[in-house]
């Protein structure tokens, strides 16, 4: 997709991660390799300087909850230029696609056990709810509550919880840290 | 110049007027014998409304015909009553609906395609209000919370849910946007995002009533079609009508 001079990219909050806005009214990340579409997403080139261009890929939220939870105003991601990233339950992919282009070369692992063999002290996360799939009965905010409950008793500390409309319906990411118990830290 | 030579000429080439822009929303512009033909056809109809009126007023009340003991009227209108019968055999009318669901389906897939296509680069970019909740120790913390702080962004910039820039960011060489920024160029992208919005928004309404209508339309073919079934009464289908129950049977 040829962007042109039509498209104006605004850098946002979260390094790596852009909103372009022309014809379009998208989130991006700036292509790891340009001229490559992973899954078939559209790419948004704009000229910074003359002759010098920069490709963007569109990084949709209707797909990806990560992207939904950037959208809605999540405070820390965690996910920047140079982090290691440990991506569970990755599926076709795209998610990731786009966490290797803000993290670099090298730095999204996936890896499919448990978060507490890889986690350290310290260490943050990010984990998408469905409220339908764990309790369709119960009301979405009532099991948002039960699963960050669930969360504490693992030593994981949320820290903060955003919903995700328009883009999902019923879900919530919830971001937080890991701690071993103030038993063995002490 | 001889006539032949007055034939060999090409000759300009007179073109119909078209209907003018502004006048688009009326359709084809009306040529005469378009003219003529609504005329003779609205004369027409005046002509046999005139004729009916005048067989009304010259009415003889005390007139009488055996076909008058069997018509009826429905609501106030006097109704024809065929002896037609029906067209369509019933195996037909089931096949001709199979059909229409099929389409209305087909026509509702294709719908929803698009509506993706479309949403896959407009992604609403602060037109929600997600709920965001901030996890703090102890009552003092919530109590001192403070929004502008805890995003480290600007008090302004707190309600900017989709992108709230961190103080550094804009202490340092503001969020440069790139690529062009002339005023033309953004108010002409602005009117073509306000374009794209408008027919994602019609598109989904469109995708919607087609597959509410379709499955309708499915559903009405089930029960028509075989297997004992019964109707719930509105109290055992939760308050809604027209809810059948079929009974479990051994399918081969």
């Amino acid at each position: 997709m040829a962007g042109g001079a039509k498209v104006v990219v605004e850098p946002h909050r979260h390094a790596g991660v852009f909103i372009a806005r022309g014809k379009e009214d998208a989130l991006v990340t700036k292509n790891m390799v340009p001229g490559e579409s992973v899954y078939g997403e559209k790419r948004i080139s704009v000229e910074v300087e003359a002759g010098e261009k920069t490709e963007y890929r569109v990084w949709n939220p209707f797909r990806s909850k990560l992207a939904a939870a950037v959208l809605a105003g999540v405070d820390n991601i965690h996910i920047r230029p140079g982090a290691r990233v440990l991506y569970l339950g990755a599926a076709s992919g795209t998610s990731v696609s786009h966490v290797s282009d803000i993290v670099g070369p090298e730095g999204a692992r996936i890896v499919g056990l448990n978060s507490q063999y890889f986690l350290k002290n310290g260490g943050n996360f990010v984990i998408s709810i469905k409220a339908s799939c764990i309790d369709s009965t119960a009301p979405p905010e009532a099991v948002f509550a039960r699963e960050v409950k669930k969360l504490q008793e693992q030593q994981l500390k949320p820290k903060e919880q955003v919903t995700l409309e328009p883009y999902e319906r019923d879900h919530a990411v919830v971001v937080g840290v890991y701690r071993a118990s103030k038993k063995k830290d002490a | 110049m001889s006539a032949s030579l007055k034939n060999a000429v090409k000759r300009k080439t007179h073109k119909e007027r078209a209907q003018p822009t502004a006048r688009r929303k009326f359709g084809l512009l009306e040529k005469k014998k378009d003219y003529l033909l609504r005329a003779k056809d609205f004369h027409k109809k005046e002509d046999a409304i005139r004729v009916l009126r005048g067989k009304a007023e010259a009415r003889n009340p005390d007139e009488f015909y055996f076909a008058m003991e069997k018509a009826r009227t429905k609501d106030g209108v006097h109704v024809v009553s065929t002896s037609e019968p029906n067209r369509y055999s019933q195996e037909e009318l089931r096949l001709m609906k199979t059909q229409d669901v099929g389409y209305l389906t087909l026509k509702a897939q294709a719908e929803a395609k698009k509506v993706e296509r479309l949403r896959s680069s407009l992604h609403m970019i602060g037109m929600a209000k997600p709920r965001h909740t901030v996890f703090v120790d102890g009552e003092e913390e919530a109590a001192a919370f403070d929004p502008a702080a805890y995003f480290d962004t600007h008090p302004d910039l707190v309600g900017r849910a989709f992108n709230r820039p961190r103080t550094e960011q804009l202490a340092n060489p503001p969020p440069v946007a790139e690529g062009d920024t002339l005023a033309g160029v953004a108010a002409r992208s602005e009117r073509r995002r306000a374009t794209a919005y408008k027919e994602l928004l019609q598109r989904q309404a469109r995708g919607e009533k087609l597959s509410a209508l379709a499955a309708r339309m499915a559903y009405a073919k089930e029960v028509a079609g075989k297997g004992r079934k019964r109707k719930l009464t509105p109290a055992e289908a939760g308050g809604q009508k027209g809810v059948f129950k079929w009974k479990a049977e051994r399918k081969r």
